[in-house]
């Protein structure tokens, strides 16, 4: 029996609006789609939206006038909703793996072990529990790389046969290559649309053409992250998990942006939102951090212009406040390559204590502090909500985002007191 | 405690943490003769909440499971993880809306109970034709 380390990906189908649907059942089975920023275009569809050829990025001024027609439902982007159930869903999958990494808001890689009965099993144990329990659909493709997971997902996702959990060993091999023939290369994880034509030129074609392709012809014209691409095809994991772990002794704000970031005024912004969240955090849990490390990155899938500059800063006393963990991760910016595509930028506090413990000496003493500057942040923050008020470049954002335009919103059901979801005693 | 990350830290731990932290300070002079004592304040997510992946908190309208100690306005705790039994107080999907009702599943059949005279039972034929949004634990009930 094999015991191969595999991978497992998994992701809410159609997040936001699972999201919606799962506290308003009258969403089922309706065309429902879920507007960016300030009502601007559809970018989530259910797949009855799809259905009605609405196109991903439609602007909503254009659908509106037949919505009614269509019995569409259009909703504004709710962030709040969607950032507890992501939560809630990261925290149940890690339950199946101590091996998570959190890819984005509504999908994951798990290192996963196990004979195919067993993997197979998992893949649908989890499948099952996030439906119940958090109450979104998911899909699960397992293989033993990240770009075979990700393929082996959506095979999971648009053949019913596999009722939403595909382990690519298991699939006989002659189905597997008809799959991979069928499929164009630019259904591969990392296979840029710009790669597309050059791979064409080639002949490589389909994924089966580009597993089939030789890895170092590869590399010598096109990259070695291209490389990489080929021999996680051909089954060799080239693309590390990233384990990123939360003990009490550290925290994590990190991300990956939805377009890549270029000037270093970008991520000051990004800086200064996670130093008033990891503020809000230490607080939340009586903690101060003694070491403040910023970091930003550009994508695996750039093999041009990678840059990772990280910074670490050990603060002159252990600190909770957002002025002093702002500041000090702008000491990340200096290091910022103007023009590069940042694709990822976080940071992390270390070395926590709980707060407190010691009175400061006065030589020490941090005005800011004085003025529980953090906890009112927080306070005005709980009252008016996010945005409301901030440091810094994360208070007032530029025109758009600060007037955020959310008319179709739907209630906050699990965040805010006022919004819960209503059921019917009748 | 959550171990997780990415896009946004999970703490389900930090209402744990936070009881930690003694709230007596120690002055120079004589020692609170309590402070060796205090072991944390009771945290109603640690007793309420049994699973936070699952558990919702939702509020009741309207008046049919007065019978049952419910009220409307009342917000309930809502467990998604539980299996529904005969007698479960339960959140169903009847037309499209979240409704609560009483659980029976008797040798005839399955019925959700309205708890007060003035409403009518609903038959379901069978349980899979139910689709059960969740098991209610606890009715925090406005007095």
């Amino acid at each position: 029996m094999r015991q191969l380390p595999q991978i497992a990906h998994v992701d809410v189908n159609c997040f936001y609006a699972s999201a919606e649907r799962a506290f308003n059942p009258a969403l089922e089975g309706r065309p429902v789609i879920v507007l960016s920023n300030n009502d601007g275009c559809a970018v989530t569809r259910s797949p009855e939206a799809k259905a009605l050829g609405i196109a991903m990025g439609e602007p909503w001024f254009k659908l509106a006038p037949r919505a009614k027609e269509w019995g569409l439902v259009a909703l504004s982007s709710n962030y709040e909703l969607y950032g507890d159930i992501s939560a809630r869903v990261m925290e149940l999958l890690g339950r199946y793996s101590a091996w998570l990494e959190v890819y984005s808001i509504d999908e994951a890689f798990l290192g996963v072990k196990g004979t195919p009965d067993e993997l197979l099993a998992l893949g649908r144990t989890m499948k099952t529990a996030v439906r119940r329990n958090v109450g979104v659909p998911v899909c699960v493709g397992i293989g033993p790389t990240k770009t075979i997971s990700k393929l082996a997902n959506k095979w999971a996702k648009n053949n019913s046969a596999f009722s939403g959990v595909c382990h690519w060993d298991s699939v006989p091999a002659a189905e597997r290559e008809g799959l991979m023939r069928r499929l164009s290369v630019i259904e591969v994880w990392g296979v840029a649309t710009r790669l597309t034509k050059r791979l064409n030129a080639l002949g490589i074609h389909s994924v089966l053409d580009l597993s089939r392709a030789d890895p170092v012809m590869i590399r010598d014209r096109f990259s070695v992250v291209m490389m990489r691409t080929v021999l996680e095809l051909q089954g060799t994991p080239c693309i590390p998990m990233e384990e990123e772990r939360i003990g009490r002794d550290q925290l994590i704000f990190s991300r990956s942006f939805a377009t890549p970031i270029t000037t270093a005024d970008g991520i000051r912004q990004v800086m200064s939102v996670y130093g008033q969240q990891a503020s809000a955090r230490l607080a939340r849990h009586g903690l101060q951090a003694k070491v403040l490390t910023a970091f930003a990155g550009t994508s695996y899938f750039n093999p041009k212009d990678t840059s990772y500059p990280s910074v670490s800063v050990t603060l002159p006393m252990p600190t909770a406040d957002p002025v002093i963990l702002t500041k000090a991760a702008y000491a990340l910016l200096p290091r910022i390559v103007e023009g590069i595509r940042y694709a990822r930028a976080g940071i992390m506090v270390t070395d926590l204590r709980l707060s407190g413990n010691q009175a400061p000496l006065a030589l020490f003493e941090n005005p800011h502090e004085e003025r529980h500057l953090g906890s009112l942040l927080e306070d005005v923050i709980r009252r008016y909500g996010r945005g409301f008020i901030g440091l810094g470049h994360a208070g007032i954002r530029s025109g758009p985002e600060w007037t955020m335009k959310r008319d179709m919103l739907s209630p906050r059901y699990t965040t805010h007191w006022d919004e819960l979801p209503l059921v019917k005693a009748a | 405690m959550g171990v997780l990350v990415g896009p946004r830290v999970i703490d389900a731990g930090a209402s744990l943490l936070s009881v930690l932290i003694s709230p007596v300070a120690v002055a120079a002079g004589y020692p609170s003769p309590a402070q060796d004592y205090f072991d944390g304040r009771i945290d109603l997510n640690e007793h309420l909440i049994k699973d936070v992946t699952s558990t919702y908190v939702v509020r009741v309208s309207g008046d049919s499971m007065t019978g049952a100690g419910i009220s409307d306005g009342d917000e309930l705790i809502v467990n998604r993880a539980l299996e529904p039994v005969d007698g479960s107080v339960v959140v169903a999907v009847l037309d499209g809306e979240l409704t609560i009702k009483r659980l029976r599943i008797t040798g005839t059949g399955v019925v959700l109970q309205a708890e007060n005279p003035a409403y009518p039972d609903i038959r379901v034929p069978s349980l899979s034709d139910l689709v059960v949004w969740g098991v209610v634990t606890r009715c925090l009930h406005h007095l």
